[in-house]
């Protein structure tokens, strides 16, 4: 026994734009033995349901038991609901954005009660020039859509920006990004919106006086390149195909968009402890998470800066020496 | 010089002349908006604007009509602003401010008068007002409504409103109207549902008859309301003769990020763009150009907008330009269809869920 059990009660909210979250949010909190409240997105996912008659399977084939640390409920926004939930839990997890953070925060949590709260992330890319056209450039293109056009580059995940390194930039990014915008005009659903709400992005940039310049022609996968990296810059991120581009010489020219609200560094062509090291040495207060191109949005247990299980268990402390001392005591 | 323009005839001049006439204008503004609004002159470099690659209208660079509910752009000191017009928006959404000062007002009256002038003819008109006079009341800031109205004053005989302040239909102020003018021409003015809903609907309602046939019903502020009641233009039209006699149409596009610069609705129920502004059709996938009777993104310049950098805007319209200097009616220029609202779209992501049920 290692002395570790769930802290209690889970309140979990889930988010309604990334349906399978719902499961990875219960599924750490069950492993760490509590028990968990999960209220779903009203929006109706077929990945919901198909979780939801596959855990309903589970319990009905031997594992009765569990049913009744899981209950699944939807309700309309309302703040009795989340207020009397919340009263009732020792673990609150939100996912979701700030905006949602800030809504469920107005419900008070039991003094013992602990959060995880899942604010909006921005993460950033790294390319390896050299690294790029030497690369199986299809490969590299498919795991670069999946980490962002897959959520509409809206998960906390999706790079925002490309940073390229290496000594043949030029040549690596014709190379990437034709085989990115070959890839998006078969697979991805553009809407016409988009590209108003890009066009508009664009300007607001342009209007706050960056130095910027749109390098594109192509809508869909549309690039801006940036001349230098300051602590605004993601104010001004957009999902859809909409991404930021600079030419790095060191790392160190990345401190400024690697803040608190930096979630994942993904590669290519780099080296991953290299960027660890970097980022735990450089007093960095943001960057959780390094993983190569095309990983991005594998969920695991360790998210955004937390070890979830850890986090959601509670220790009974019990060091050897005082063992020790029981054993030792002489019998009265 | 926009006196150049008002020695035209509105829809007088074919394709290569108007582009010739426009594009010298529309360079000149994005010159003169790039020198008097620093957030503008930022845009156009962000957007890698070169006044020496421009060889049409088309090519003036277009930013989202959205901006101006974002930004406060204006290419005048704050003092010279004459008045502010916003945008009618919906409840929840942010309205669009634009700032005019008295040029730019002056410029937007006397080409609206001279547009309108081309289809009712020169004589001020009576008009009957399809709307209450509280859309008129705050003087300084008025809603596209109130500014469309204002816009049409001048060239009112006299002005008379038949709402009243609960949208009820004022039947003694109407019969008044009708008895001094029933039998001139006049111009019965409102936007589209709000005649539908206030005065068409009530009269079903109050069972009376009103003879409206000398009447010229000009209308605008889009289909959407109507059609989603099933209402299309030809039954609208069809009704209208039915119940008031009226034969005369006259359907407009505008807003009022480019106020004065309407696209009327000729004979042939086509909007027509006038030698003051243009219309381009755009591909949402690169903003490359539609081909006449392709549906695409509507862009709209117009010359008159001095004050506030709206010379070249991107709308969130769509539509489609029908064909150019051949409308059988026999004006130039183009004439379009509008085809309405681009949908927003409903994105994936990890954020806003829990948020969003407060809307």
């Amino acid at each position: 026994m290692d002395g570790k059990v769930g802290r209690g009660v889970a309140l979990h909210f889930a988010p309604s734009n990334v349906p399978i979250n719902f499961a990875v949010s219960f599924t750490s909190s069950l492993l760490a033995g509590n028990i968990n409240i999960v209220r779903l997105s009203s929006k109706a996912f077929e990945q919901v349901d198909i979780v939801v008659d596959c855990m309903k399977k589970t319990f009905r084939d031997g594992f009765r038991d569990m049913e009744q640390y899981l209950i699944l409920l939807r309700y309309e926004h309302d703040d009795a609901v989340t207020r009397y939930l919340s009263s009732l839990c020792d673990v609150r997890i939100i996912w979701g954005g700030n905006r949602t953070i800030e809504t469920v925060r107005a419900a008070k949590l039991p003094p013992r009660a602990i959060e995880m709260a899942f604010a909006d992330r921005h993460s950033v890319a790294l390319m390896n020039s050299d690294a790029v056209i030497r690369a199986d450039i299809k490969k590299l293109a498919a795991g670069f859509y999946t980490d962002t056009y897959y959520m509409d580059q809206n998960a906390c995940s999706s790079p925002r920006i490309v940073i390229w390194f290496g000594g043949r930039v030029d040549e690596a990014k014709a190379l990437f990004w034709n085989e990115v915008e070959r890839l998006v005009e078969t697979d991805y659903d553009f809407r016409d919106i988009q590209a108003i709400d890009k066009l508009n992005q664009l300007c607001l940039l342009g209007a706050s006086g960056k130095e910027a310049r749109m390098v594109s022609w192509d809508n869909r996968v549309m690039r801006i390149e940036v001349s230098c990296l300051d602590t605004g810059l993601m104010d001004y991120k957009l999902g859809g195909g909409y991404f930021f581009e600079y030419t790095a010489d060191n790392l160190n020219e990345l401190v400024p968009i690697l803040g608190k609200s930096c979630q994942t560094l993904s590669h290519y062509g780099m080296d991953a402890h290299e960027l660890q090291h970097f980022v735990t040495d450089s007093g960095l207060r943001g960057c959780d998470r390094i993983v190569p191109v095309g990983k991005t949005m594998d969920l695991t247990f360790k998210w955004d800066g937390f070890d979830m299980i850890e986090t959601m268990s509670r220790y009974v402390y019990c060091p050897d020496y005082i063992m020790k001392q029981i054993l030792d005591a002489p019998a009265e | 010089m926009i006196e150049d323009f008002y020695n035209h005839g509105v829809y007088s001049l074919s394709r290569s002349e108007k582009d010739r006439l426009i594009t010298g204008e529309l360079v000149a503004l994005t010159e003169h908006h790039r020198e008097n609004c620093a957030a503008y002159a930022g845009m156009l470099k962000t957007l890698n604007y070169d006044a020496d690659r421009v060889m049409h209208a088309s090519d003036i660079p277009f930013i989202p009509v959205r901006l101006f509910k974002e930004l406060e752009l204006m290419s005048i000191p704050r003092e010279s602003v004459f008045k502010t017009m916003t945008s009618s928006g919906t409840t929840n959404q942010a309205v669009s401010r634009i700032y005019v000062d008295r040029e730019t007002a002056m410029m937007q009256q006397k080409v609206l008068i001279r547009i309108l002038g081309d289809f009712l003819g020169k004589q001020r008109l009576p008009i009957l007002v399809i709307d209450s006079p509280a859309v008129m009341k705050d003087r300084i800031q008025f809603s596209a409504r109130g500014a469309a109205i204002i816009g049409l004053q001048v060239m009112a005989r006299e002005m008379v409103f038949v709402l009243n302040e609960d949208m009820s239909l004022d039947e003694a102020a109407l019969m008044r109207f009708l008895e001094k003018y029933g039998h001139t021409k006049f111009l019965i003015f409102g936007f589209t549902f709000m005649v539908w809903q206030h005065l068409y609907e009530a009269v079903q309602q109050n069972g009376r008859g009103y003879d409206l046939s000398a009447g010229w019903l000009m209308t605008g502020g889009g289909w959407k309301k109507l059609i989603s009641d099933s209402v299309t233009q030809e039954e609208f039209r069809r009704r209208m003769t039915e119940t008031f006699g009226i034969i005369h149409f006259l359907d407009h596009y505008g807003m009022v990020e480019q106020t004065g610069c309407i696209y009327a609705e000729c004979e042939c129920h086509h909007l027509h763009a006038s030698i003051f502004s243009d219309v381009f059709v755009r591909r949402p996938d690169d903003f490359s150009l539609c081909g006449n009777g392709e549906a695409g993104i509507l862009q709209t310049v117009s010359v008159l907008p001095h004050s506030y950098p709206g010379h070249s805007l991107l709308t969130e319209d769509r539509g489609i330009i029908l064909g150019e200097d051949d409308c059988p009616c026999g004006r130039k220029g183009k004439y379009i269809q509008i085809l309405g609202r681009i949908q927003s779209a409903e994105l994936r992501g990890c954020s806003d869920t829990y948020a969003e049920m407060l809307k």
